[in-house]
């Protein structure tokens, strides 16, 4: 009888396998990924290419005026601050199957549409948006998306990007008023290995309102039109790139220019080896 | 998969609304907690055959929802499971072509060497570049996909192989509605072939390609340019919309970039390259600093409809599809190599010093090469050479 109760227990699951994730959904507030060290890129697997991105980086990126209304893009957005989202079914009427699953984050008004209905991915040669072009499948609770097609984006706002050949798998998974993302990366240009991040959760809040988030191009900003604000090679003043400097956890230089071999607890006995600068950053040059 | 639903839909009707803990588990609670009575032996003969019932009900129960799941949701599903990671994404066979639709009137044709843009419409066909000369039999049956109307405009944006090579083939097959009767033959205008397409470009495109006196040209004389510019631009109105064709040196001192004003498209010939680093013929005028400023250019007629994306779509000589966005990260990339490179000649380093030192190295996995007819070694050249004029 025990073992009928237990295979009661073990079909219940299946039977809920397509889980209604629609509505509006409350982000939980969570740490951001990293430390917040500007600079900071451990346990982030980035490739030599994708490191040397990251120190030519110079936070006035953000103050050109083409990159004022870049959007958090949608798998960034997930782990971002401000992520209200909506989703929504679109349904074929005919056979009440679910076509798409839509989607849209407050911030930076951010939307997606994960098809449903088993159409293939558009040609290589098709544009690319910031959402990029997703679609969908059940495994048993969890619904995975598969997004190709995506821009050149940010994984930090701190000059770690990932390229536009990234392919992204996002897991949603609903436990009762809770949504949860896992998203994965795969970039074979500036990361060397898949990057996780599973820290996204939400809560159902059918009276969660939403805004408009609008951005109208800049025209004027304090970067002279056509020039493009970086560090030369060697030349970085991002703290988290210092190797003179301290963060505030003693984390050593070398891990902190991140890789593959940083995202594993292996490394952690690699880091008590390494020389820990002695000078700390300056107060609120490390970020918040 | 179809089949099975059809022929089992009925019994589907039944078992749905079993399905999870309110339908089987009402049933196994009611098979658990069947009243026992050990002390009367028919009672509990009874009992136990109203066990037997309730459990193999169930059973049966859950062996129904289990296969109505199955068929409704992950059965469906199964043939479309993607078994390719990352996923592989189609683009021509070697020696094909794709048609693509742009938006508005423009479609492009990827495949045949460059892209090629082509705006269709009630007055005809206008065709901005032509691929190579060996596709050009491809490239004319992919245009009649697009469209039956005659095609009667050609603009060259570079004078590239890949870009001319197919401009004898495919403005022969083109007519120009002529604007003097066909026997005027009083000055230059009415010397014009109306039996071909026009051929336009910058003028010192059609010098380029016809090559200096006495030697063999690149393209063959029919393929030339028979309708060129010398300012800053040269407008059309055509299919309805403006068509206006831009000089931006750049690649040379000879390209041009042609917006389609209604459709809103852009087709930048080699200016911009999504799949390599842009080619930089020194010799023929052409500039790391034109190549920075014409992607300036470029910006300033592309405009995003919503968070730097969307809006105004870009057509590159190579690659996919683009906007705003594309064109910015491009003109990003080659203004940080050349401010690099710059620095580098300031402090007095030799060329062989500088393609050492790798001024492009974090972008070489996705735009550099090794082999080919434009690798990163000749653009790290050429952006130092010109840099040193």
């Amino acid at each position: 009888m025990t073992l009928l109760v237990g295979l009661v227990a073990l079909w219940d699951a299946p039977a809920f396998a397509q889980v209604d994730i629609s509505g509006l959904w409350r982000p939980l507030p969570r740490n951001q990924d990293g430390s917040g060290m500007t600079g900071d890129a451990a346990g982030v697997p980035l490739s030599n290419e994708g490191q040397w991105r990251a120190q030519s980086w110079s936070p006035d990126d953000f103050d050109t005026a083409e990159w004022v209304c870049r959007p958090h893009v949608w798998d960034y957005s997930l782990e971002g601050p401000l992520s209200a989202m909506r989703l929504w079914t679109e349904t074929d009427e005919a056979s009440q199957k679910i076509v798409a699953y839509r989607g849209h984050i407050n911030q930076e008004e951010q939307e997606t549409t994960i098809w449903m209905d088993g159409r293939p991915h558009p040609p290589e040669n098709a544009v690319h948006t910031w959402s990029g072009f997703s679609t969908g499948e059940w495994d048993g609770d969890t619904l995975v998306v598969t997004t190709t097609h995506v821009k050149e984006a940010y994984i930090r706002r701190s000059g770690l990007m990932r390229s536009d050949r990234t392919a992204v798998r996002t897991r949603w998974r609903r436990m009762g008023d809770f949504l949860q993302a896992t998203v994965i990366l795969y970039d074979p240009v500036l990361l060397n290995g898949p990057y996780i991040r599973t820290t996204m959760m939400w809560v159902h809040d059918p009276a969660m309102p939403m805004f408009p988030y609008p951005c109208e191009e800049a025209t004027e900003t304090a970067v002279p039109r056509g020039s493009v604000p970086h560090f030369l090679p060697g030349q970085t003043r991002l703290p988290g790139l210092n190797p003179k400097l301290a963060d505030r956890f003693g984390t050593p230089y070398g891990a902190r220019v991140g890789g593959p071999e940083t995202m594993y607890p292996e490394y952690i006995a690699k880091m008590r080896a390494m020389p820990k600068p002695a000078v700390t950053a300056p107060p609120g040059s490390d970020g918040p | 998969m179809k089949r099975l639903w059809t022929a089992t839909r009925p019994l589907m009707n039944i078992a749905y609304p079993l399905r999870g803990v309110d339908g089987c588990r009402v049933a196994v609670q009611r098979a658990r907690s069947a009243p026992r009575d050990t002390a009367n032996q028919s009672r509990a003969l009874r009992d136990i055959k109203g066990r037997a019932r309730d459990w193999s009900l169930a059973v049966v129960c859950l062996g129904l929802v289990a296969f109505v799941e199955f068929a409704s949701t992950q059965g469906n599903q199964a043939a479309n499971r993607q078994t390719v990671w990352p996923p592989r994404l189609s683009g021509p066979a070697p020696g094909e072509v794709q048609v693509l639709p742009v938006q508005g009137k423009v479609h492009v044709i990827v495949g045949a060497g460059s892209n090629i843009t082509v705006q269709a419409g009630d007055d005809g066909v206008l065709m901005v570049d032509t691929g190579l000369a060996s596709m050009s039999p491809k490239v004319l049956a992919a245009l009649k996909m697009i469209s039956t109307r005659p095609l009667r405009y050609i603009i060259n944006t570079t004078e590239f192989d890949e870009y001319v090579g197919g401009n004898a083939a495919i403005a022969d097959t083109g007519e120009i509605i002529p604007f003097r009767a066909p026997d005027y033959t009083a000055g230059p205008q009415g010397a014009l072939d109306i039996t071909r397409a026009s051929v336009i470009s910058y003028y010192t495109l059609l010098h380029r390609v016809a090559g200096p006196a006495g030697k063999a040209p690149r393209i063959p004389e029919e393929g030339w340019p028979d309708n060129t510019y010398s300012i800053a631009q040269k407008r059309l109105y055509f299919n309805d919309e403006p068509v206006i064709i831009t000089h931006l040196p750049s690649n040379t001192d000879g390209n041009s970039v042609v917006l389609f004003r209604k459709s809103d498209v852009v087709s930048a010939g080699g200016l911009l390259d999504l799949t390599t680093y842009p080619v930089i013929d020194v010799a023929a005028g052409g500039s790391i600093q034109a190549i920075v400023d014409a992607l300036n250019g470029l910006i300033d007629i592309t405009v995003p409809a919503s968070h730097a994306g969307g809006g105004t779509l870009v057509i590159p000589g190579h690659g996919r599809i683009a906007d705003h966005a594309e064109v910015v990260y491009y003109r990003d990339m080659t203004t940080i190599i050349r401010d690099r490179v710059q620095d580098m000649i300031k402090k007095g380093m030799t060329l062989a010093q500088v393609k050492a030192a790798r001024p492009s190295r974090d972008y070489d996995t996705r735009y550099g090469r090794q082999t080919g007819t434009w690798t990163t070694d000749m653009f790290v050249e050429a952006v130092y050479q010109s840099l040193k004029r």
